[in-house]
């Protein structure tokens, strides 16, 4: 466990996960607390890298229940193997005679199956999904529940019983207590306000885009060959381009992937040829395509007139 | 520190931010973890524990600068200006503080409270003594509020003539130990400009405190008023925030939406498919199926009416058709004054508040004109009648008064018989239908549904009757 917020920070650190102060200290109140951890934020701003990057600072084992519409108990909790149920009462037809060669009559038969069922109604049988295996999990873990607004209401009241008392029933069996506590991580996407009562249970951690610094030192981390002028100009497009009324703003991942692209075109700086042809890792809507694109080039011209020499030389990188 | 808390937690409850008693709880334990030493640590813990919305992120951020940092920075601010004022290095500064803190010695017990933290420079015990006297001015409203200014009813709690004259008095003072020329002149006017600093500093904590409780207060009962309130007399404020309450609609439609997919989704237990899907098994259903029921889509035709007359109406009115055209893949919805004009594409390229601005600016028809909902409607039957089918829903949304030109009501009859339903929202009260130039009585005998919608409250309603 985390001994202190800048045991977090260099924690996370060693995963290659840049955290700021705010971040590490919801994520430490959550591990010391043991806390479940609300985690709201734009799309693609690491909610969900931070649940596995929680996992791999503590050496636990991540579960990960992804939710959608239509998510019941059975996906998330846990099932009942009917086939293998029964099959084992077609094999054991002979056994199950030998048990009912006593009795006279239809009553005692019953009987004497009820006395059995236990058999059936084990562990045996009872197939563990997401958050059983989490609560059972012989070794502390962390449970990542992502885009919880996704699922409806009802998963969400069902979701308050586990996460306040980390327990659930089973009818056939009793009451199954989690071994340890779970970490949990929640993300949400804001596409549904999540209930208070959920809230209430949970810490709250709303994660942004990062400021220029951060995002660079991001870019300089997971795409280590990249130039330091490229990363440079990068970040300073892609903040102009979050400013924009865009139906999808661009996001960490994206950044990334565009200067993956980029560092693999073999790219010092940017050219606009060079932008239009690979905008679209970047931006993903046609309509967005086409106001990026203006930004773009006021954002070449001002460069250009920074620097007060026509960008003839800007091709040679292209051949 | 934990008095501070709680009044802390109520300050964000006034102004709208949801804190629960559990919540509280948290956060104090989580302060018994981290310690209160270090600033931003404490901002982080109080705002993960106890702000769980990120619209709300704001409104703590600011309310924390006012409560926790408020008159503390104002004070630091102050020492440094005077610093500057007086040309003294910090050094010398102290060296000052120090001397005159040896003579407020010598005088104890002659001073008032607030004079000796003045003298001293005791910023904790000034902040502290401002404080309660605030705490206790906001506890004892006075029944003659009105007649003096808060600052006039702080600065008699805190004496301030009192600090004034003992100022005064020790000003005499220094001057009868006839301290040394420059010295006793800076010393001099240091001490008014802490007197003059004190009076600047309580109008500033006034206003800080009136603005943490008056920061957009989200009053319950005026929001309920609000729903009831017909659309017609709403004022720009309602209208902001009445377009919470819209989306907040239509996530309702959404939820209820959802509910009812899932239902159907459980169907009812399939022979046929249940047999097939286990011949493998020899006939053992290992596997059942269920019957599910096809989703069925709905289609939406929207006419709304955006003339003049129901101008406030129509805005709420758009941004719901706007939310429907969200929420199903077949809507179309249309506007109409005289002429009618399809928005659905606009309404797809554009955001809500946008689209409806658009919409009514008469970008798609001429807003300027007389309505007429014949004209209209013949249009529709001309240019789009061929796009209802047994599965479309017709909404039409207007008051109905048809400037006594020809009703052309065959349409609503010719729509009724092909399409699945015709419903018809009034914003005018069902009192007036049928009066003047309303054509209502014509029009209602066609419609499945038509009702009165003149506030929030009945477009709720109104939602449980379209989606049941």
């Amino acid at each position: 466990m985390f001994q202190s917020v800048n045991d977090v920070i260099s924690g996370f650190g060693a995963q290659k996960y840049i955290c700021n102060k705010n971040v590490a200290t919801v994520v430490y109140l959550g591990t010391s607390l043991q806390k479940p951890i609300l985690v709201e934020g734009p799309a693609g701003v690491g909610k969900t890298e931070l649940g596995k990057v929680l996992a791999d600072a503590l050496g636990m084992q991540l579960i990960r229940l992804q939710c959608y519409e239509g998510l019941d108990e059975a996906k998330a909790l846990y099932e009942w193997e009917y086939a293998k149920q029964l099959l084992y009462t077609q094999i054991l037809k002979e056994k199950i005679s030998d048990i009912l060669q006593g009795s006279q009559t239809l009553q005692e038969a019953v009987d004497c199956i009820a006395n059995q069922d236990g058999v059936f109604f084990s562990d045996r049988f009872l197939l563990p999904r997401p958050l059983l295996r989490a609560l059972l999990s012989e070794r502390p873990c962390v449970l990542l529940i992502d885009e919880i607004d996704k699922s409806d209401a009802e998963f969400e009241a069902f979701l308050l019983e586990v996460l306040s008392d980390f327990q659930i029933s089973v009818p056939e069996i009793g009451t199954l207590k989690a071994r340890h506590i779970p970490l949990v991580i929640l993300t949400s996407n804001n596409s549904r306000e999540m209930s208070d009562a959920l809230k209430r249970r949970c810490l709250h951690l709303y994660i942004d885009f990062p400021d220029s610094e951060r995002e660079m030192e991001i870019i300089k981390l997971k795409v280590p060959n990249v130039g330091a002028r490229l990363a440079e100009e990068v970040v300073r497009l892609l903040q102009r381009l979050r400013k924009l009324d865009l139906k999808k703003i661009p996001s960490i991942s994206e950044t990334l992937d565009w200067v993956r692209a980029l560092t693999l075109l073999n790219v010092k700086q940017l050219d606009q040829e060079l932008v239009e042809e690979t905008l679209s890792t970047l931006v993903k809507y046609e309509a967005d395509i086409r106001k990026a694109h203006h930004e773009l080039k006021a954002y070449l011209a001002e460069k250009q007139a920074q620097r007060g020499v026509p960008g003839s030389s800007d091709k040679d990188h292209l051949h | 520190m934990e008095d501070r808390l709680i009044e802390f937690a109520s300050v964000l409850r006034r102004n709208g931010i949801r804190v629960s008693l559990a919540e509280n709880m948290d956060a104090f334990r989580a302060l018994e973890l981290v310690g209160i030493a270090d600033p931003a640590l404490f901002r982080h813990t109080l705002r993960s524990t106890l702000v769980k919305r990120a619209s709300d992120v704001k409104p703590f951020e600011e309310l924390f600068d006012y409560f926790f940092l408020g008159i503390g920075q104002a004070l630091d601010a102050i020492d440094r200006r005077i610093m500057e004022e007086l040309g003294l290095s910090p050094e010398q500064f102290q060296q000052m503080l120090d001397q005159l803190q040896r003579l407020v010695t010598q005088m104890e017990g002659e001073l008032s409270q607030l004079t000796r933290a003045l003298l001293n420079n005791n910023r904790g015990e000034i902040e502290r003594l401002l404080r309660d006297a605030l705490q206790q001015e906001m506890e004892q409203s006075m029944p003659d509020g009105f007649r003096y200014t808060p600052y006039t009813r702080m600065a008699a709690r805190l004496q301030l003539d009192r600090v004034q004259s003992e100022i005064e008095r020790f000003k005499g003072m220094l001057q009868m130990l006839g301290e040394n020329g420059e010295d006793l002149q800076n010393v001099l006017r240091y001490l008014d400009e802490r007197m003059r600093d004190l009076n600047r500093l309580l109008r500033e904590v006034i206003q800080q405190e009136q603005r943490k409780r008056g920061l957009d207060p989200k009053d319950s009962s005026q929001r309920a008023a609000l729903a009831d309130k017909s659309f017609a007399y709403y004022t720009e404020d309602d209208i902001r925030q009445m377009n919470e309450a819209v989306a907040r609609l239509a996530q309702r439609l959404k939820n209820r939406l959802s509910v009812r997919r899932k239902k159907a989704a459980r169907g009812r237990f399939d022979i046929k498919k249940t047999l097939r899907a286990n011949l493998q098994y020899g006939g053992v259903p290992f596997h059942i199926r269920l019957d599910r029921r096809k989703k069925t889509k709905p289609q939406v035709m929207v006419l709304c009416d955006i003339s003049d007359s129901v101008l406030n109406a129509s805005r709420f009115m758009l941004q719901f058709v706007y939310s429907i055209q969200d929420l199903y893949s077949k809507v179309r919805s249309f506007v109409f004054v005289a002429e009618l004009g399809e928005v659905t594409q606009l309404f797809e390229a554009n955001d809500i508040q946008t689209a409806v601005e658009a919409a009514l600016k008469g970008d798609v028809v001429d807003v300027f004109s007389h309505s007429n909902f014949g004209r209209a409607f013949e249009q529709f039957y001309k240019n789009f009648f061929s796009a209802v089918n047994g599965k479309t829903t017709v909404l039409i949304i207007g008051d109905g008064r048809n400037n006594y030109n020809r009703p052309n009501d065959w349409v609503l009859r010719e729509i009724q018989q092909k399409a699945k339903q015709l419903i018809w929202l009034n914003p005018e009260s069902r009192m007036t239908w049928g009066i003047g130039d309303s054509e209502m009585p014509r029009y209602v005998p066609y419609c499945h549904i038509a009702e009165e919608c003149r506030s929030i409250n009945q477009l709720y309603k109104i939602v449980d009757l379209i989606v049941p």
